[in-house]
């Protein structure tokens, strides 16, 4: 396999195709018959998911650094380059978002009835945009992205959303653009320090990355800045509040998209920017306890609000919440292992939560609603639909053996010697979410079936097995043997683990970052 | 290289005036084509067309001067001959045409048959083109003078609407009061440096104890400017005078009249008042921190799409002002760049509007857009990426310019007018994305309700170009960037050698 990808110099064009390709396909989509619309994006989304592939071999696992780089000059007088690359961290988003993207359209085919072509045309623009933000080395050239992904969500839950979703869309909109705004102004202030320390004006994140420690007294303040709009983006405690309205009113694909890959945009923002930028700030005494602390609240609050919801949307919002407060303290610990199972979480999370969205969105199809009480006694009717919830649930819950665990583990293994009080408290957050899921599966799946409405329902039909089974697989994968994933972010955890320790010289990072300018 | 002109001799004095010649001279002839033909839309569209005509002759005009211009001007020259001076006067007639080419379907639908309205239009714009090149208080206030009287005709130019009339003598008075106040400070600065020459107050200016009368001066001139450019808390008759003046007026008041109003005050301030900058600075600083807060605000609240984007203009003079505080190369250079993406913006988006509305579109609701997504497909895209812009959305020009302005505040370390600006933007969001929310998200009103919203052929091409603008300038910014880093540092120049000069 590797030779035959190096035999097609695949290292030298992946990244651009992979950013490329959807865009141009979003403008092919636009034009052609509506009929062929679905079709059409399904066969782009699965070429570039079989094209993305070969990163997993091509990846070289040893190499902490970026790979794949490509660098090409935009507004280069201010510094402005495209600078695109991939590390250990990137990889598992880039794959897990060109994976769920054939998924999340598969899983459209019959819920979206209305304006299908341009409903196909921003999937696919969102997927350019999700893929630039995990590949942008530029800050400008990231921040571009990250705002360009707005405005497909915000179409796709404002047009094809539930009855409450005008207000979903806005309140998702503003919340976000808040955010990345502020950022906006910090990466300018960043770049204007840059340009004062080397005497020339860069976006580079390299460049950002050394010039970030002499931030003195600016430091606060730049970090604040990243952090709201990543924080906002997690989303963390307190700044939660958009997401459920976002997930319960977007249609199934938006929220498994929304679920699986936004929301790792801000823990990503967090493991590549904020923290690594400003590891005295982010990790002093005063941000760790806020910063932990929001996040054990996330994690119990997420799954103590999850416990009463009678809508299974929201319940699954929720947990979302809950499970994303792991990730942050596994950021926040900042050991490999807790880094590594925060990684391991984003992965997993990506699949169990996207298809537990999935599977919700089939049920709602059947039925037309979303309130627990309106089903239960289920397994009998539909048992393979039964099935895969439970595994998925299962999954999410973290049982060993399947994906949830894995990570969970090994973030609260990692944390443990940072932070054992928080890490002890976040910990029953593990109950609370087998307390949530279990109660939630007990009252739809059993209990006794009362409704007539739900005795003629049937069961998972062959195009909805093919999208939930590549997420129970890739579960099952995860949870019984992750190694293959492990290894290849071993080495961008690590470096991530060096950046960010205490008294850490930082001239020697720019050894383990190469330079992107000397590389073909 | 082309043999500049040679300013010693008269013809090559007439010649630095060049572009206002050839717009006069035009002018004059339209004026003897509608005197002859007057009577029906036909006559109207011919001055519609004979006006593009003396537009464009203008800017080749303007072309040929600005490659021919003298290096070294000296000091002392009533007008100015830098590269200031010409993007500001090409802007003005990019803008101009623009708006005179979103009038020729409008009036005849709003049944303004009128060809004096092209005329008043370009005696407006050699009104800004001297106020441009105004290297002298008093060629600026004639300048001004000349396009705030062709103006105020304009905005009242829907003579059977009273809202129409409100608006022209709203303008009247308080353009009035604010010649007034302009001409005032012209008096006290006269008075202080015993000049009206910009070059020579400059100079006088920058070398010893600044007198009362010079502040006052100042402070005169920065409030009739603040009036022109519709700065709060001088811009209370903003929002009614572009409610009420025909569409393609208001296109015209917003960008064109801005355009000049702002490119006129950033050359009196840094070439006559460059060594009182820290006196002016903290004003700018206020009017611009008052304008982003309360434009954006009120904006908010506002239910009629004209109306909003009339406070949104209001909001866009702070960001404006913001660019101007700075007073750096840099900062001049923001301020032309977010003059063109402000300007092509807003042309599209009010000769948008004009085809989807009817009378005067005072009417026409957010909601009302409802639908149009779906049956106008084209013309809601364009909407969209208008209102993209002005948010300042990456991928548009809006965007580039935005970041232009907070780069120059960045640069002179002033975060908090940054961070301002910012906030100010996310809460424009809060009016500008329910525009794109009605027109896609909400259901229409009725199937057919946008059966007659349809672009003439040259509004259409008006917001295809200014659309296409847009777009490519928010991916490739870069000649419109040179240019207008050029002009700043021209700008720098002539007003640093004033300094020098004594």
């Amino acid at each position: 396999m590797t030779e035959f990808l190096a035999s097609i110099a695949y290292d030298r064009w992946i990244l651009d195709f992979l950013l490329l390709f959807p865009l141009i396909g979003a403008g092919v989509v636009a034009f052609v018959p509506v009929a062929k619309a679905k079709q059409t994006t399904l066969a782009l989304t699965t070429i570039e998911f079989i094209v993305s592939l070969g990163l997993w071999w091509a990846f070289d696992s040893a190499n902490p650094g970026m790979q794949f780089s490509v660098t090409a000059p935009w507004l280069a007088e201010w510094g402005i380059y495209f600078r695109v690359g991939l590390d250990g961290i990137s990889l598992f988003m880039v794959l897990l978002s060109t994976g769920i993207m054939p998924l999340a359209v598969l899983a459209s085919y019959s819920y979206i009835t209305e304006r299908e072509r341009l409903y196909y045309a921003l999937l696919l623009v969102l997927l350019t945009g999700m893929l630039g933000v995990f590949l942008s080395l530029d800050m400008f050239l990231f921040y571009v992205f990250w705002e360009m992904m707005l405005i497909p969500m915000y179409f796709i839950i404002g047009i094809w959303g539930g009855k409450n979703r005008l207000y979903a869309t806005m309140k998702f909109f503003v919340y976000t653009m808040a955010g990345s705004l502020l950022m906006l102004v910090a990466i300018i202030v960043m770049m204007f320090e840059v340009w004062r320390q080397t005497g020339q004006p860069s976006f580079a994140y390299d460049a950002f990355l050394n010039a970030a420690p002499q931030m003195g007294a600016l430091a606060p303040w730049l970090f604040l800045a990243f952090a709201l709009a990543f924080a906002i983006k997690v989303p963390m405690f307190p700044f939660h509040t958009w997401l459920p309205d976002a997930h319960v009113e977007a249609p199934t694909a938006g929220s498994v998209i929304l679920a699986s890959i936004l929301l790792k945009m801000g823990t990503y923002g967090f493991l590549r920017f904020a923290v690594p930028f400003f590891p005295d700030v982010a990790l002093s005494p005063v941000v760790t306890a806020i910063v932990v602390s929001c996040a054990v609240i996330g994690v119990i609050y997420g799954a103590l609000v999850a416990l009463v919801q009678p809508d299974v949307k929201k319940l699954v919002a929720y947990s979302s919440v809950s499970h994303l407060g792991f990730v942050m303290l596994g950021i926040w610990a900042a050991t490999l292992q807790s880094v590594q199972g925060a990684l391991l979480i984003m992965i997993g999370h990506g699949l169990s939560t996207g298809a537990l969205f999935l599977l919700i969105g089939m049920l709602y199809e059947r039925r037309h609603t979303r309130e627990i009480a309106d089903y239960g006694g289920l397994a009998r009717v539909i048992p393979m639909f039964s099935l895969i919830l439970v595994v998925t649930a299962l999954a999410s819950i973290g049982l060993p053996g399947l994906n949830g665990f894995v990570g969970e583990f090994l973030v609260l293994l990692g944390s443990f010697g940072r932070y054992p009080w928080a890490t002890g408290i976040a910990t029953t957050g593990v109950i609370f979410a087998a307390a949530y899921l279990l109660w939630a599966l007990q009252r739809i799946l059993f209990n006794r079936l009362d409704k007539s409405e739900n005795e003629r329902l049937h069961d998972l039909t062959p195009r909805e097995l093919i999208v939930v089974l590549p997420l129970v697989a890739g579960m099952i994968w995860l949870g019984l043997y992750p190694k293959p994933v492990l290894d290849r972010m071993d080495a961008a955890a690590k470096r991530y683990v060096h950046l960010v320790q205490p008294g850490f010289e930082r001239p020697a990072a720019t050894a383990l970052v190469p330079n992107l300018e000397e590389r073909p | 290289m082309i043999p500049a002109i040679d300013t010693t001799t008269p013809v090559g004095l007439i010649l630095t005036l060049l572009p206002e010649t050839v717009l006069t001279i035009a002018t004059l002839g339209v004026v003897l084509l509608i005197s002859a033909r007057h009577a029906g839309p036909a006559d109207s569209r011919r001055a519609g067309m004979a006006t593009l005509v003396s537009l464009g002759l203008a800017a080749v005009a303007l072309g040929w001067l600005a490659s021919r211009s003298p290096e070294d001007p000296g000091l002392g020259p009533m007008v100015a001959l830098d590269s200031f001076r010409y993007l500001g006067s090409a802007l003005i007639l990019l803008v101009s045409t623009g708006a005179v080419l979103s009038s020729l379907g409008y009036l005849e639908r709003e049944r303004l048959v009128a060809p004096e309205y092209y005329v008043l239009v370009l005696l407006a714009v050699i009104g800004m083109l001297f106020m441009v090149n105004a290297q002298d208080l008093i060629v600026l206030f004639l300048g001004l003078e000349t396009m705030s009287v062709a103006v105020y005709v304009l905005a009242g130019f829907n003579r059977g609407n009273a809202f129409s009339a409100e608006a022209a003598l709203k303008y009247f008075l308080i353009g009035a009061f604010a010649s007034g106040f302009l001409l005032y400070g012209i008096a006290l600065t006269y008075g202080a440096a015993g000049s009206t020459n910009l070059a020579q107050i400059g100079a006088q200016f920058s070398q010893g104890e600044l007198s009362m009368m010079a502040k006052l001066g100042l402070g005169f001139l920065i409030i009739g400017f603040g009036f022109k450019v519709a700065a709060v808390p001088f811009h209370m008759w903003a929002p009614d005078v572009y409610d009420g003046a025909p569409t393609p007026v208001t296109a015209f008041m917003a960008t064109a009249v801005k355009t000049a109003g702002f490119i006129a005050f950033t050359r009196v301030l840094y070439t006559g008042y460059q060594a009182m900058a820290l006196d002016w600075r903290p004003v700018i600083f206020g009017l611009a921190v008052a304008s982003m807060v309360l434009g954006n605000l009120v904006a908010l609240t506002q239910k009629s799409v004209k109306r909003m984007l009339a406070y949104s203009s209001v909001a866009h003079a702070g960001y404006l002002l913001a660019a101007l505080w700075s007073a750096t190369p840099l900062g001049v250079a923001a301020l032309n760049f977010y003059l063109l993406g402000y300007g092509v913006t807003s042309i599209a988006a009010f000769a948008l509007l004009g085809a989807i509305g009817r009378d005067g579109e005072r009417d026409t609701t957010i909601t009302d857009l409802a639908g149009l997504g779906e049956q106008r497909p084209w013309m809601a895209l364009s909407l969209t990426i208008c209102m993209l812009s002005l948010l300042g959305f990456p991928g548009t020009i809006g965007f580039m310019g935005k970041w232009f302005i907070l780069s120059s505040l960045v640069s002179e370390h002033q975060a908090m007018l940054a961070v301002i600006l910012v906030v100010t933007s996310v809460v424009s969001a809060g009016y500008y994305m329910p525009v794109i929310l009605s027109m896609y998200m909400r259901p229409a009103r009725a199937p057919r309700v946008f059966f007659d919203a349809r672009l003439p052929a040259t509004a259409g091409l008006a917001v295809l170009v200014a659309v296409l603008l847009v777009i490519v300038l928010g991916v490739w910014p870069v000649p419109a960037l040179h240019l207008a880093s050029d002009a700043a540092t021209s700008l720098a120049q002539s007003a640093g050698q004033t300094v020098a000069g004594n």
